[in-house]
């Protein structure tokens, strides 16, 4: 059986699949219904599947990084544990103050990031294409998971889901490029836009509302509290690295470093 | 016996099952091989350019369910790529397990700047840059290591009845 006729005219043929794929391209980046629907089919039909290979493959991926990495892991594991010991004396420092900072909310009234209940995932692969900076979570909208959830892990802000089946999730990683976040700035408290830069895991922050402000190296950057931010406030999501100012730039270019390692992320959480 | 276009389905199956899994873990500078372009290649290295942009479109929109690019982004480039490595194979004198290794890889480089080129034209952030020449490059030699598998896969999927008995 041929795959195809062999008195099919190619270069009409060849016209014809192009116009239709840039016709689907076209339909998808106006939000086609179907278009989602059939990627969440898919990715149910097919789930099944990757759990079976990721179930006999990710213990062979461990023991191979366990074996090339082990120097690595030592060293991260005294890092680990000096950083816990300095991490508990900090806390017990901090508690005093923290324990005014909850009182002073509740008189407020004011949401923080610990109110919204989450789903805790397992990050169980990366990104299929070499275009975009996602990972692929093991929970889907059986667990509630939609698409538009913010996903964190421990110390901040990891993205945000965009596409979701029954058991799995894609999650879009806040230094993709085109990805923005709406950030304020610890110390100054001014506002600005985090957003990804094309293939570096780094961020830049821009659109200041103040672009005179001092922004200092190390200040952290946490989730802006707006009317329609996509992110609950105060969830941190990088810190600064690098500022400068040259002549005829309009605002300083800022350089962040998200605070999650996203390059080496295990267990999430989707906040609801 | 399996039929031609079963063969060719359990293909397609096979190999975005993996592309989903196990190539996800395989980044090397950001880039990670693609195993349906591959294909694609290896089908246009067989049976020319016709039945290489046909499997090269559709192969594509499957890969396209599975990402968060444009849905058609993928079966632009890789029917055009089947196309391009159809056309160029069927002038060549010698065939060669060092040509489908040089095609696979030429194949990811053509494959690559064409979906760059249309995605950046749909006004997706990041895909006209350097990193996107680096991964295609980068993503060019991963396609170039993972050749001779596939060629061999796809030539087991398009064996025809008649010459299977032989």
């Amino acid at each position: 059986m041929a795959f195809v006729k062999r008195n099919v005219r190619w270069p009409p043929v060849m016209a014809a699949l192009l116009i239709a794929a840039l016709f689907l391209v076209a339909l998808d980046e106006r939000g086609s219904g179907p278009i989602t629907s059939l990627r969440r089919v898919a990715r149910e039909v097919i789930s099944p599947l990757q759990t079976g290979v990721n179930t006999v493959f990710n213990p062979v991926r461990d023991l191979f990084d366990g074996v090339l990495n082990y120097g690595q892991l030592r060293d991260r594991n005294l890092e680990l544990t000096r950083n816990n010991e300095a991490l508990r004396g900090k806390l017990l420092r901090e508690r005093a103050v923290g324990s005014k900072v909850g009182e002073l909310e509740k008189l407020l009234d004011l949401p923080t990031f610990e109110d919204a209940t989450g789903v805790a995932a397992r990050v169980v692969g990366g990104s299929p294409g070499n275009f975009e900076r996602t990972v692929l979570i093991n929970k889907g909208t059986t667990s509630g998971i939609k698409i538009g959830d913010p996903v964190v892990a421990g110390s901040g802000l990891v993205g945000k889901v965009t596409a979701v089946s029954r058991t799995v999730a894609t999650v879009t990683l806040i230094n993709s490029a085109g990805f923005g976040v709406g950030v304020r700035l610890e110390n100054s408290n001014e506002r600005g836009i985090a957003e990804g830069k094309s293939g570096e895991s780094e961020m830049k922050l821009s659109f200041l509302t103040n672009v005179q402000v001092v922004v200092k190296k190390g200040e952290l950057t946490f989730t802006s509290a707006t009317e329609d931010a996509v992110f609950p406030p105060d969830i941190p999501v990088a810190r600064v690295v690098s500022t400068q100012k040259l002549t005829g730039d309009l605002e300083p270019r800022i350089t962040l470093k998200p605070v999650v390692n996203l390059d080496d992320l295990t267990y999430v959480k989707v906040l609801r | 016996m399996m039929t031609r276009r079963l063969r060719l389905f359990l293909l397609v199956l096979s190999l975005v099952v993996l592309q989903t899994t196990i190539a996800t873990h395989l980044h090397v500078f950001g880039a990670i091989p693609d195993l349906l372009l591959v294909a694609t290649v290896a089908v246009a290295y067989n049976e020319g350019p016709q039945t290489g942009s046909l499997f090269g479109f559709f192969s594509g929109l499957v890969l396209d369910l599975f990402l968060v690019s444009p849905f058609g982004l993928s079966a632009v480039s890789f029917s055009l790529t089947g196309f391009a490595i159809g056309t160029f194979q069927s002038g060549m004198a010698f065939q060669s397990r060092r040509t489908q290794v040089l095609l696979a890889a030429l194949g990811g480089l053509i494959a690559g700047s064409i979906f760059a080129i249309v995605g950046g034209a749909v006004g997706r952030a990041g895909y006209f840059s350097l990193h996107s020449a680096q991964v295609i490059v980068v993503g060019s030699v991963w396609n170039a290591v993972v050749a001779v598998p596939i060629f061999m896969f796809v030539r087991w999927a398009l064996m025809t009845e008649r010459l299977r008995r032989y």
